[in-house]
């Protein structure tokens, strides 16, 4: 079950990162890191129900944070510098 | 890990790869953030609940409760900002008629005001 939903993760995972390679403009691209932290933090609690060991967990919430952080960031960076 | 688990888990990373999907296929930058923001925002809800379910540990509750909670904060915050930014700065191309550029309320009352 958990397989199939980390198989399913890693589809949306490569959308995420043709749309962060592929561009066009710098916001497309911060558009995908964005999904792509999303997809990292699902994974991870995948896994963690995986191994059933609530250990890993608490990786989750400095990855939801530091996602939160760089997005905001890469868009304070665009509205200063454009494009 | 039980049957309502498992369904929970698979139900949120399908959600995840739906917005991963529209990431690739709509056409607008506003497009593709609205499938990028919205659809693993409920995804990682959906699975939240699903391994709150499966690991049952009160570390596990709390973790992914505050997880969830800054997540369903951040989220629209932070396509909110992105949005702005690139609305602000550089001339993107849409989809569709643009709506932003128009002015409609001013185009209804100079239809309304009988002076004018």
């Amino acid at each position: 079950m958990t397989a199939f939903a980390l198989v399913l993760l890693a589809v949306g995972a490569a959308g995420f990162l043709f749309r962060l390679l592929r561009g066009p403009s710098l916001s497309d691209r911060v558009v995908g890191l964005d999904g792509l932290q999303s997809i990292v933090v699902i994974a991870i609690i995948v896994a963690a129900a995986r191994s059933d060991s609530g250990i890993t967990i608490e990786t989750v919430l400095v990855a939801v944070l530091v996602g939160f952080v760089g997005t905001t960031a890469l868009s304070r960076f665009i509205e200063r510098r454009g494009n | 890990m039980n049957v309502v688990s498992g369904v929970l888990i698979v139900a949120g990373a399908a959600l995840a790869m739906i917005g991963g999907i529209g990431a690739v296929k709509f056409r607008d930058l506003y497009s593709r953030m609205h499938a990028a923001a919205k659809a693993p925002t409920l995804g990682l809800v959906l699975v939240a609940i699903g391994a709150a379910i499966a690991i049952d540990t009160l570390l596990a509750y709390t973790t992914l409760l505050l997880v969830v909670i800054l997540q369903l904060l951040s989220s629209p915050v932070g396509a909110h900002a992105l949005s702005r930014a690139s609305r602000r700065q550089t001339p993107v191309a849409l989809d569709g008629p643009d709506d932003l550029t128009r002015d409609e309320t001013a185009a209804a009352t100079r239809l309304a005001d009988p002076t004018d």
